[in-house]
């Protein structure tokens, strides 16, 4: 009892010196909104597209038909714009460009694209020039463009082959004929073995069975070529379409990268206030030389550590929740959720501070301290932005960077509170005692020296 | 009212201090003297329950620590609190029934009044030390451990601080014990002093026994310092 009433005298001498310190309280919530706005802005940077100049060399405003379909060269441009930001340059406006760095690569449609298409006798071919400056992004529009004009030919394929498919119906049955501009009459198959089996039965009549023999390999030829193009129509569907992706769109109102990307900024802001200001708060007791009175029975090292990691817990709380806010009221990111936020920045706020109050019971000034916090503090942090690496996962895991990371990412992303968020919380929560009894254990040998 | 029974400090083989005696009874005043390493703090902060004995007892006679006060070399205060809050916060730690009022009348006493709200980090050297005394005082201590409370102040400072800290043992009947490098302050404000010396306490008796033991004339003024250097093994 006597340790949680002296534990909470120095939480709030803690919240008092912070209060009596305007520069500190400005630094404390202006550093973090800073740097929330620098990681998102540049996290996400690769949410905008990528701008592309885009010549166009065939200027005859043709147009072809593929099937029902007609395709011009504005229908090709707009399925291009959904994957990238096209400025329509001349070739050598373009050329500039690309070497100003204004656009990251160059789109040339070709003089007679339209009228190739058109043919089908050879392949229009797009050039696509890339920026040796900006290769990573060169690579993306890459990636993107081919994808683009893989689903313009496998659409165009899917028509060619429905044309084909109606090309047999017709042989098959006969009827009119619109096909590469050409028309006329077919018999058909069906027809034609009708007309020849009537010609038999009248040769027949008038008495010329040798004729009517004469034709009999005629008939078979024809119900042989129906037999094969019967199995011709699903080999044509499949090769429209060998293997076919179902693609759908999640729920709407959330924004993925937007979302990773003020996840990253929190923890960045939170991560950086709760270790630096639980390490400065534990080495500023040594500095004023406070330990050696509380050492005497008036606070144990572990209390002294619960109370400094709350303290830390307690600013991470007030410093994301004013993020939170801003974020809510100037994006259209969904915060909500506010009861499981509140434990969120709490838990993380603890791990932050107990590794922080780590580095105050091992350092001997709070200069040092301030920057070992710093210096460990940052690569730590970093490696739990990195996705999808197991060894960076293991090590941010094992500090509280890993887990507030996927907490702050689940309650921004999920719709639903998946259970694994508890888990989450667990992990936080042990990362916390862990660490908060290294550091007692830490400034238990300092303090009684 | 204190008293250690063999205390020893050990860091890992070096030993700062062997097993040693020391009694304190209620209104005494004891300096422990000695050169630069020769185990003053350490004895004094095992006393004050800071440090842990690698052997050895302690027995308070009031029955805990928090009865005595500490006034280490350095002033252990909040740098960023005012005299007034430091004096109210440290009470409240030591859990006395009116730390406010326990604050007023401390600022009173130590002559801070004046300075009451002013943060730590703006006193004088010699006002911080009086406040650094102060806080020691705000548990309502009855013995009252000093590691060398003048080595930083003037001259001038040294003389009030003594005044000041006679009247309010006298006052309070505090039992005293300080730490000191030197023979004449030793020789004006304790009963008794221990010598110590390499970890050693090598003497422990009034001044006058000491010139007698070493072979001075007690009322030889430079005799006492003489003995003391002899006995220390520093006179040449």
């Amino acid at each position: 009892m006597r340790a949680l009433r002296n534990a909470l005298l120095l939480l709030g001498k803690d919240l008092r010196l912070i209060r009596r310190s305007p520069a500190l309280v400005a630094v404390l919530v202006g550093y973090p909104v800073v740097v929330a706005v620098l990681v998102a802005l540049a996290l996400q940077g690769g949410e905008r597209k990528p701008t592309v100049a885009f010549v166009n060399l065939d200027t005859t405003g043709r147009t072809v038909q593929v099937g029902e379909q007609r395709l011009s060269v504005d229908d090709y441009v707009a399925r291009l714009e959904r994957e990238v930001d096209l400025k329509r340059l001349g070739p050598d406006e373009a050329r500039r460009a690309l070497d100003d760095g204004q656009v990251t690569a160059v789109l040339t449609l070709p003089d007679g694209f339209v009228s190739d298409l058109q043919s089908g006798v050879r392949s229009p071919v797009i050039s696509l020039v890339t920026s040796p400056r900006q290769p990573i992004e060169a690579e993306a529009i890459q990636r993107r463009l081919e994808s683009t004009v893989y689903r313009l030919n496998q659409e165009l394929a899917e028509t060619y082959v429905g044309q084909v498919l109606r090309l047999v119906d017709l042989i098959d049955q006969g009827g009119s004929i619109a096909l590469f501009g050409r028309t006329g009459d077919l018999v058909g198959l069906g027809r034609s073995d009708e007309i020849l089996t009537e010609l038999q039965r009248e040769l027949g009549r008038i008495g010329r069975p040798d004729l009517v023999r004469k034709i009999e390999p005629l008939r078979a030829y024809i119900e042989g070529v129906g037999e094969n193009l019967d199995l011709a129509r699903p080999a044509a569907n499949a090769i429209a379409s060998p293997i076919k992706l179902s693609v759908s769109e999640g729920p709407e109102g959330r924004e993925p990268l937007s979302a990773f990307g003020f996840a990253g900024a929190l923890l960045v802001s939170l991560g950086l206030v709760g270790v630096l200001l639980a390490a400065a708060a534990l080495s500023s007791e040594r500095e004023d030389n406070a330990l050696v009175r509380l050492a005497r029975g008036l606070l144990s090292p572990g209390a002294l550590v619960g109370e400094k990691t709350v303290f830390a817990a307690l600013a991470c709380l007030v410093v994301g929740a004013v993020l939170l806010v801003i974020v809510a009221l100037t994006t259209t990111l969904a915060v909500g959720r506010w009861g499981l936020w509140v434990v969120a920045l709490l838990l993380s706020g603890l791990g932050f501070g107990a590794f922080g109050v780590l580095v105050g019971a091992l350092a001997r000034e709070t200069r040092t301290a301030l920057l070992a916090g710093l210096m460990l503090a940052l690569p730590l942090i970093f490696l739990g932005l990195v996705p999808g690496n197991d060894a960076a996962a293991l090590v941010s895991g094992l500090t509280a960077f890993g887990p507030a990371f996927a907490a702050y990412q689940t309650l921004l992303v999920e719709p639903s509170v998946p259970g694994d968020l508890w888990v989450t919380f667990g992990h936080l929560a042990l990362v916390a005692l862990v660490f908060s009894g290294a550091a007692g254990w830490a400034l238990h040998r300092r303090a009684h020296q | 009212m204190l008293s250690a029974r063999g205390l020893a400090k050990r860091y890992r083989r070096v030993v700062a201090l062997e097993p040693t005696d020391l009694d304190l009874a209620p209104g005494e005043s004891v300096a422990l003297i000695g050169p630069n390493g020769a185990g003053k703090t350490t004895l004094l902060r095992m006393l004050a329950g800071v440090s842990r004995p690698s052997e050895g007892t302690l027995t308070v006679a009031a029955g805990t620590a928090a009865r005595v006060g500490w006034v280490p070399q350095r002033p252990a205060l909040y740098q960023r609190l005012t005299c007034r809050e430091n004096l109210r916060l440290f009470a409240a730690l030591e859990g006395v029934p009116d730390p406010e009022g326990r604050a007023e009348r401390l600022l009173e006493r130590a002559d801070l009044v004046r300075f009451a709200d002013r943060q730590a980090a703006h006193l004088s050297t010699g006002t911080m030390q009086r406040l650094n005394l102060a806080i020691a005082l705000a548990g309502e201590p009855s013995v009252l451990l000093l590691d060398e409370p003048t080595a930083t102040l003037s001259p001038e400072q040294v003389h009030r601080l003594w005044t000041w800290l006679t009247r309010l043992c006298q006052e309070d009947g505090l039992a005293m014990a300080f730490s000191t490098q030197s023979v004449d302050e030793a020789a004006r404000h304790a009963g008794r002093v221990v010598v110590l010396s390499h970890g050693r306490a090598v003497f422990d008796g009034t001044m006058r026994e000491l010139v007698r033991e070493e072979g001075g004339d007690p009322d030889d003024r430079d005799a006492a310092e003489r003995a003391f250097l002899r006995l220390v093994g520093e006179d040449g």
